[in-house]
């Protein structure tokens, strides 16, 4: 390879079959060190089985994969065990071990891979706990803690033995947008203080234009531009227009119109100031969020509400009309065809 | 392609994985040290957690097979004997396979679902990416404590069962212990005690093999961990009676062998 900037990982005219479908159809696209590639796309189209074949857990059916100069679609099982510790990975889930604390979760890897001393241990797992801030939560185990923590814990984990690439699928999905903000602060402050490349699988726009120094966007099989935030966002390819101001005319912020507004009843709302509600919006929890406005305050927060929800609302499921002037405006909604959020195979 | 070759050639991939999955965790055996911590908490679950289950059903089976062995050996004046055919019974048969489907019920469906789980919940892919083997982190571990705690809860189950016998004998029969023991001692023999044993310990690896199976090969959400939950029952259970069967047909050799009659 002559080009100037090293590369991390380079895909190379690489194909996939998966079911019958075409999931990767001859991709090709590199990532070059210590810079953050993000890759956005619709749901369950294969970005989740790119980041899976660059870590060798699936075998492409055709095409080459480079991770720093190596080929690993060649590699034995030994091979590839060796070279998957240049990668962490912070999975959707954060897929924590359910039966080890967050402490033993950060741990294992460096049980596992390294002769270090308990002691030694203990300081590396204390200095990536405190980087994702859970370090008083260390005893707790995977189930008495919210997504948002498991998601920072998974990420504490990979990045354990110190990775030279960090993956991340979807980091921001089912987090609020508070706990989301702090992710993409973190991504930035790990490119900066650690000089980390990190590949990031998102379809949360926000968070690609925060973090992103280059992004990709993954259509039918391929990545049809890659380009810098700006020119992704002034980009004329019509699905990367569709994808990146969600099916609506101009670009709206998902983050600026979303809320979430926990225990109170639909018919409760029209009686509460816009102020009390903006106030009470940065709810934490793990359901994707949705507004609940009074026309009046919909309108006052420049909102439009959406002409047909894609969930039964109270309205639909009871006969008769409730009493207050309610109306649901959903988060932006995704395309039609496609399946919301989670099940991206 | 009919619907026959699908079947057989499923049963066929699904004993393969099965199998490579067992010699996988053999193969990592070698780390038993380093894994004992997960040995021993699975040999708490699998085994000591599943003694008062196990001792209730061996019990109550004891009793009742005592009472209908009773109810033909008094028509021949020989109630004494009953000890003797409820240890022959106890030792060769119901002991093993009785805590073997127990532990199934238990232990089994359990053990798949919750590999299953891990497999839905992308924990097994983290594993691979951590490079950190499965069938040595999560597989090893729950078939050697299963193998070691399946003969174990056998013999506590056969001797709970040869006591239940021995109170319904005494107390409803009218057979003394002296008799009752007397008797028992010439049910099982040093070779009975251990294919007794043996069957147990070939039991306790099919089920804990199936369930890990199962698990690691779950696809499809909570649906696909309720399927291998199931799967996971009624293979282990087919397998359960199927060995035993063998087993049992090796033994006859075995004795007859012995016994100098070939």
């Amino acid at each position: 390879m002559s080009g100037s900037p090293k590369l991390a990982v380079q895909f190379d005219g690489v194909s996939k079959l998966l079911a019958g479908r075409q999931i990767l159809d001859k991709l090709s696209f590199d990532v070059r060190q210590g810079e953050t590639f993000v890759i956005i796309g619709y749901s369950g189209t294969g970005k989740s089985v790119t980041l899976r074949h660059m870590v060798g857990l699936m075998p492409p059916d055709e095409g080459s994969i480079r991770v720093e100069n190596e080929e690993i679609t060649t590699m034995s099982r030994r091979e590839l065990e060796i070279m998957r510790r240049k990668f962490g990975v912070l999975f959707q889930s954060g897929a924590l071990i359910a039966w080890l604390s967050l402490f033993e979760n950060v741990e294992l890897p460096l049980v596992e891979h390294t002769k270090m001393s308990r002691k030694k241990r203990a300081e590396i797992v204390q200095q990536k706990l405190e980087i994702v801030n859970l370090w008083q939560d260390r005893e707790k185990y995977p189930a008495e803690i919210s997504g948002g923590m498991k998601k920072r814990a998974g990420l504490a984990r990979a990045l354990a033995l110190d990775p030279g690439i960090v993956l991340y699928d979807e980091p921001t999905s089912g987090l609020d947008p508070v706990i989301a903000n702090e992710i993409d602060k973190l991504i930035n402050r790990l490119k900066r203080e650690h000089n980390m490349t990190q590949i990031v699988v998102t379809h949360d726009m926000d968070s690609a234009f925060e973090i992103g120094d280059r992004i990709g966007m993954f259509y039918k099989g391929s990545m049809i531009q890659i380009g810098t935030p700006e020119e992704i966002q002034t980009s004329t390819v019509p699905e990367v227009q569709h994808f990146i101001t969600g099916g609506r005319e101009g670009a709206l912020s998902r983050r600026a119109t979303t809320a979430i507004i926990r225990g109170v009843a639909p018919g409760m709302l029209s009686q509460r100031s816009l102020e009390a509600i903006k106030a009470e919006a940065p709810v934490a929890t793990a359901e994707p969020g949705y507004v609940l406005l009074s026309e009046e305050e919909a309108e006052a927060a420049g909102v439009a509400p959406a002409e047909e929800p894609d969930f039964p609302t109270e309205r639909d499921l009871a006969p008769e009309e409730t009493e207050g002037p309610v109306e649901t405006a959903t988060q932006k909604p995704e395309p039609e065809s496609l399946e919301p959020e989670e099940s991206d195979t | 392609m009919n619907w026959k070759d699908n079947v057989i050639s499923r049963a066929l991939k699904g004993a393969g994985f099965t199998f490579v999955l067992l010699l996988e965790a053999i193969g990592h055996s070698t780390q038993l040290w380093h894994r004992r911590r997960a040995i021993f908490t699975q040999m708490h679950v699998i085994g000591t957690q599943s003694i008062p289950i196990a001792s209730f059903f061996m019990l109550l089976i004891g009793m009742v097979f005592a009472l209908q062995v009773g109810i033909e050996f008094a028509r021949f004046g020989q109630t004494n004997l009953v000890g003797l055919v409820i240890v022959a019974a106890m030792v060769r048969e119901l002991g093993p396979w009785m805590t073997g489907f127990v532990l199934i019920a238990r232990v089994g469906s359990s053990m798949a679902a919750e590999i299953g789980t891990m497999r839905v919940a992308e924990e097994i892919d983290a594993l691979e990416v951590m490079s950190i083997n499965p069938a040595s982190f999560v597989v090893m571990p729950r078939i050697v404590a299963y193998s070691i705690m399946g003969p174990v809860l056998t013999v506590v189950g056969t001797l709970v069962g040869i006591i239940g016998g021995g109170i319904v004998s005494n107390l409803q029969l009218g057979v003394t212990w002296a008799d009752y023991l007397r008797f028992a001692e010439d049910g099982a023999e040093a070779l009975d005690i251990y294919w007794g044993l043996l069957k147990s310990f070939v039991f306790s690896i099919a089920a804990a093999s199936v369930a890990c199976a199962s698990g690691m090969k779950t696809e499809g959400g909570a649906v696909g961990v309720g399927r291998a939950s199931r799967n996971t029952v009624v293979l282990s259970l087919t397998l359960v009676v199927f060995f035993n069967y063998l087993l049992t047909s090796f033994y006859r050799i075995v004795k007859m062998f012995v016994s100098g009659v070939i």
